[in-house]
């Protein structure tokens, strides 16, 4: 009887109006931060700030065509995730981080590699934008960072990503943040607090953007594109965008060297 | 860029001067904030001069619109500009969106989030066309403002979802971000969104231009009708991480409808696809190959896509075969089953329901109480398809009669069952018999 029922509830399913959400394309957001005993005071608090005032700015970006999910992962003297699974941006609530532990960075990228995977953190049934990643480190890593960061480089979804990084304050290493991101065009750095409120902001909102739409448009439309021409491009794009962001007057470059704290 | 911040005024171009609010929306190109201007609330967008490729032919373009005034009252238009060398950058002003119109963003995902003032929380509220009616209207809708803009020699250039407002109980259209619509032919620089840009874009060698935007209207024909994207089938999905390089061959060099009659290995994938496989199902066959010709010869044949007055056509009589039967099932004729006497019989309650054909059809339609006749049916050229010209009302004091009402301003000829003719003026009705026949002048009808 129930499957009478069924199957005449099939038949009549013609009502043009019931319809579910649509399909969506998934961008997850990584981000990496150091939660080492250095960060604490106000670099943590001014993190965690923006971080909590980031939600409602990326929650738009996806309109209806991407599902964005944010991964924290942190690390010090050990890594752990913030929540177990990236969190859909709807339903993401920031937890306050604190800072205590050393700098090891490369358990962060061991512990990346394992997740960034189709039987892992990026199973989305439907289509995948390759991920984000976004490192934020105020200090040189503890470990041996480079051995890990080899695994990582063979992986296709890290080797796909769109990759920024930003340093905070002096100790950070420009050059070792660019071995990470592939591009030293995506790599900031930030001296006060302010600056590095506004730049998790805008390098967050930015990269979400270029990740979720991507396909830019050739400055002269003439010829028939090939792979080699749109290889790349969102990188290339974040790095001019961030240039952007940088030579904007918000960013003077006369800030003295790691004042504000 | 330089932001503009609330309590600042900008100056206008032709005197006066705007006064900022407060931040709307931010979008790619720029910022849009509510202004006052001259004691009128404004939206105005103001641009990051960074993101506009060629500042001074692009303002100049927006100049000329403002000068050429919109192509229809759907458009969100361009009205103001701010004065031209007082800033770095430039922004112009238009009216703000009315109320009452939901993004189609929001349609397609079927809710929006709102801010529970208290806890500052977002929580979502279900965003849903109201009545197949509305839904089918919105899409005459957006059809017809294409039309006009087109016909006015300019083409939109950057078509996509987030530009689209709907009245979700009228079906009534408001177009919004007017700025990059171009004399057909130029460009300044925008591609357009992904998803919604025609394959020739994608690959490089075109840029948009009115054949490019028939190709992303017919997107958002689909996902407003079917509620999925037009190539996204199995072959994309199998790709699992959409790159620069696998997003070029899907989307451009080897497009593939999901229901391409000859080539089966992009159809939708049960589970992801759900909504797309279920109302491709519902729709009536010229609907569906009306889609299946664009987005198979229409995209390697642009001058072939379909044009707007076609799609007009098209969904006009897809409206006027919507048949409410009175066991509460709401769809299109084709999916009842026909009798007889041209009547067409409700397959779970077995009611029976009349139909009547008007000689500029070509196709019967369903009467029923409350079915609106609109100017479009009676003549034989007509863009008026929101104008009522009769309605199918119970007669008030037989009651479970049905009758037409003449609603327009000209006497109708009727067929009575006496066999004569009577004039029924405007304002009056007649009873729907078996035999009845309807002379409105350039066009009859009959049972």
């Amino acid at each position: 009887m129930k499957e009478i029922f069924d199957n005449q509830m099939d038949i009549f399913d013609d009502d043009p109006l019931n319809a579910t959400g649509i399909s969506k394309k998934s961008l997850v957001i990584f981000f990496l931060i150091d939660t080492s005993a250095s960060m604490k005071g106000t670099k943590m608090g001014e993190l965690n700030t923006a971080m909590e005032e980031l939600m409602p700015e990326i929650r738009r970006i996806g309109e209806a065509d991407t599902d964005i999910k944010l991964a924290v992962l942190t690390f010090s003297t050990g890594c752990s995730w913030m929540y177990p699974e990236p969190i859909s941006i709807e339903d993401f609530e920031w937890t306050r981080l604190g800072a205590q532990g050393i700098t090891n960075m490369g358990l962060a990228f061991d512990e990346l590699s394992n997740k960034l995977s189709r039987n892992n953190f990026l199973n989305s049934p439907s289509l995948s934008f390759a991920p984000v990643i976004f490192l934020m480190t105020d200090g040189y890593p503890t470990d041996d960072y480079k051995m890990f960061l080899k695994k990582l480089k063979v992986n296709s979804w890290y080797t796909y990503a769109l990759k920024v990084a930003l340093g905070i304050g002096k100790e950070a290493n420009d050059d070792m943040l660019a071995e990470f991101t592939n591009s030293p065009d995506t790599v900031v750095h930030a001296y006060s607090g302010g600056q590095l409120a506004q730049l998790i902001k805008k390098i967050a909102v930015t990269s979400s953007q270029i990740g979720s739409k991507s396909m830019i448009l050739s400055d002269d439309a003439t010829r028939e594109l090939s792979d080699r021409d749109v290889a790349d491009k969102k990188q290339d794009q974040l790095g001019k965008q961030i240039k952007d962001i940088l030579d904007s007057s918000e960013y003077p470059s006369d800030i003295p060297f790691d004042s504000g704290w | 860029m330089l932001e503009l911040r609330p309590g600042q005024t900008v100056l206008m171009e032709y005197g006066g001067e705007a006064k900022i609010l407060r931040t709307l929306g931010s979008g790619g190109q720029g910022i849009v904030y509510l202004a006052e201007f001259n004691g009128r609330k404004y939206a105005l967008k103001w641009y990051d001069i960074n993101k506009i490729r060629n500042p001074q032919a692009f303002r100049k373009n927006i100049e000329s619109n403002i000068h050429d005034g919109a192509p229809s009252e759907k458009f969100l238009w361009p009205k103001f500009l701010t004065k031209a060398g007082a800033y770095e950058s430039f922004g112009y002003m238009m009216d703000l969106r009315p109320e009452g119109y939901d993004s189609f963003v929001d349609i397609l995902n079927t809710y929006k989030l709102a801010i529970d003032n208290a806890t500052g929380r977002a929580f979502k509220v279900s965003v849903q066309i109201k009545s197949l009616n509305s839904l089918i209207t919105a899409a005459i809708n957006i059809v017809n403002a294409f039309r006009q803009l087109h016909r006015a020699g300019k083409s939109y250039q950057d078509l996509n979802d987030g530009g689209f407002f709907i009245n979700i109980e009228t079906g009534d259209v408001v177009v919004c971000d007017c700025d990059n619509i171009a004399p057909d032919g130029y460009n300044f620089g925008i591609g357009g969104k992904p998803g919604y840009m025609a394959p020739e874009i994608v690959r490089g060698v075109a840029k948009p231009n009115v054949q490019t935007d028939k190709y992303s209207l017919a997107v958002l024909l689909f996902k407003l009708l079917f509620r999925g994207d037009p190539l996204e089938g199995e072959k994309v999905v199998n790709s699992i991480c959409l790159t620069e390089m696998s997003e070029l061959k899907h989307y451009g060099k080897e497009a593939l409808f999901v229901f391409d009659p000859l080539n089966p290995a992009n159809r939708p994938v049960r589970g992801i696809h759900d909504n797309v496989l279920k109302f491709w199902g519902i729709y009536p066959d010229y609907i569906r190959d009306a889609f299946v010709y664009t987005f198979t010869t229409g995209i390697s044949e642009p001058q072939k896509r379909i044009i707007e007055n076609e799609w007009q056509k098209l969904f006009v009589r897809l409206r006027n075969e919507i048949l409410p039967c009175s066991c509460g099932r709401t769809t299109f004729t084709s999916a009842y089953e026909a009798l007889d006497k041209h009547k067409l019989k409700c397959q779970k309650c077995g009611n029976e329901t009349p139909t009547i054909v008007f000689s500029n059809h070509g196709y019967r339609t369903p009467i029923y109480e409350g079915r609106k006749i609109y100017d479009c049916d009676i003549h034989k050229i007509s863009d008026e398809f929101d104008f009522v010209a009769g309605e199918i009302v119970e007669n008030k004091i037989k009651k479970g009669v049905l009758g037409i009402k003449n609603l327009s301003n000209k006497t109708w000829n009727v067929k009575m069952q006496d066999g004569n003719f009577y004039s029924v003026s405007a304002g009056n009705g007649f009873p729907i018999w078996d035999g009845l026949e309807i002379d409105f002048g350039e066009v009859t009808a009959k049972m």
